[in-house]
């Protein structure tokens, strides 16, 4: 297993206010490692920094054999990143006309991913007239249809009601299974964390640090029936305990 | 909802009826509704007025073809970058707040007593709207969807195709929309002072001078119509082409 992504000695201050200090994180190659913290624990800021959106004070960042054309990101507010005036499918295919590729190849492309996804919606309506869970996976489709090696995702499921957020979670595995790419998740919900990830990284508040590393090892695609098992309860648990220690509860 | 549109204009027209009919005011100065559209009616229908109406529609949509020509695409240069648009913002704001007419004498120097003067003009007050709303909407573009194809390693060129160029149209519609208002009052104006012997600000001014005050009234009438479905045909465009606006 190697490393992927890995930070050494991370420095990052906003107005005076520190929130890494000698901040060390590593991801492996083809893993989920999800990272779970309190609000303003810097989560986004983590995922901004290694991604070239914020500059770095200092300390050291890198991601193995980087190429913006095999890296996607996945913002919180998706509803404001995708294109309103353009059609659903080209708003998938977006990131393929930037890099030049031919109308077949993204017919191609886009039909791989409408079957995984299992999205039924008139493809050439506008992302306005979707709910926000198909918007949703609209913007993970825009995202994954580069078949990314290096995938940043940023609290995806905050916004969608339960039957859509498992919904997701599923073909998010589907694709996972199908493409292996080296994904970083930031959740608020423990429940999504050990649902998806190999390996949970426990946050603290401002300056963060690293609290716990919690791996997960249960077998791939994690089912609705993975969530009620004794071991899922353990590790959730294992994450709480994690939890607990950053926050005054 | 629809049908309340109409009310507004059928309690004007009664009131301007029953002021008519008391003679609130001489009957020479206000002629009844019904005597004005029967008026404007006969204009039309003899076709006596449409040499009139159409060198004001000529000229209004030439300055305002001209203005769309310059001011689109310096606008839309202006607003890719806003240290530029800051350096001239005071001098679009300048002009854009000095009335077109009081620079008219400055045209009629340089165009000369013709109608290239009064198209200059209008084209220039129009086109100063078109160049302000453009820029605008270029520099309140969502910066998310910026970043989001930025990440995507989408090229300056591609973000402002595919973006910024999208994301300024409804700001540069409203801009269209009142450019070509501005237009049809310049050029109404211009028509009426100088220089030109055909045109509705012209038929409005010989009528009055020559007390044909049904005519002046039927006139004025014909020139808010025309203002009104200036107006309503960009609203309709902005409705089919802007479907996504504000969505």
């Amino acid at each position: 297993m190697s490393t992927a992504i890995s930070a050494v000695n991370l420095r990052k201050n906003f107005n005076n206010i520190e929130v890494f200090s000698d901040f060390n994180f590593t991801a492996e190659e083809g893993k989920i490692t999800a990272i779970f913290g309190p609000n303003g624990s810097g989560k986004s800021t983590l995922l901004n920094i290694l991604s070239g959106v914020t500059e770095k004070d200092s300390g050291e960042y890198k991601i193995e054999n980087f190429n913006l054309l095999q890296f996607s990101y996945i913002f919180q507010n998706y509803r404001e990143s995708l294109l309103p005036w353009r059609t659903n499918f080209e708003n998938v295919a977006l990131p393929l006309e930037i890099q030049h590729k031919t109308k077949n190849e993204i017919k191609e492309r886009v039909a791989e991913l409408q079957k995984i996804f299992e999205l039924k919606i008139n493809w050439d309506g506008y992302p306005y007239e979707l709910s926000g869970g198909q918007q949703q996976i609209l913007a993970f489709m825009r995202a994954l249809v580069t078949e990314p090696k290096i995938l940043f995702i940023d609290e995806p499921f905050s916004a969608l009601d339960y039957e859509n957020n498992l919904f997701l979670r599923e073909h998010l595995q589907k694709y996972y299974l199908s493409f292996k790419p080296t994904i970083i998740l930031i959740t608020h919900n423990i429940e999504e964390a050990v649902h998806l990830a190999d390996k949970i990284v426990v946050l603290s508040k401002k300056p963060t640090k690293i609290i716990d590393v919690i791996s997960n090892s249960l077998p791939y695609p994690r089912t609705i029936q993975s969530l009620k098992i004794e071991e899922f309860h353990k590790i959730k648990d294992k994450v709480l305990t994690a939890f607990q220690q950053v926050t005054n509860l | 909802m629809k049908k309340y549109i109409i009310i507004g204009p059928i309690v004007l027209i009664l009131i301007w009826a029953v002021v008519a009919k008391l003679q609130l005011i001489d009957k020479f100065f206000l002629p009844s509704p019904w005597v004005t559209l029967v008026e404007l009616w006969k204009l039309i229908i003899t076709g006596s007025i449409l040499p009139d109406l159409f060198a004001t529609l000529e000229r209004v949509i030439i300055s305002f073809i001209i203005a769309v020509i310059l001011g689109i695409p310096l606008g839309l240069w202006l607003g890719r970058s806003e240290k530029f648009y800051r350096s001239l913002e005071f001098v679009i704001d300048f002009f854009r707040s000095t009335p077109a007419t009081a620079l008219f004498p400055l045209f009629l120097l340089i165009f000369g007593i013709t109608d290239n003067s009064k198209i200059a003009v209008a084209a220039f007050a129009s086109m100063l709207i078109i160049i302000f709303n453009t820029a605008y909407g270029v520099m309140q573009a969502k910066k998310s969807r910026v970043l989001a194809a930025r990440i995507m390693g989408a090229s300056k060129h591609q973000i402002f195709k595919w973006i910024l160029f999208w994301e300024s149209l409804p700001q540069t519609f409203i801009g269209l929309r009142s450019a070509i208002s501005l237009a049809l009052v310049v050029i109404i104006v211009t028509e009426m002072f100088i220089g030109t012997n055909i045109g509705l600000g012209r038929k409005i001014i010989d009528s009055q001078i020559t007390y044909e005050i049904p005519t002046m009234y039927a006139v004025i009438l014909l020139t808010g119509i025309i203002g009104y479905l200036l107006n309503l045909l960009f609203s309709l465009a902005e409705r089919k082409f802007l479907h996504w606006s504000g969505k």
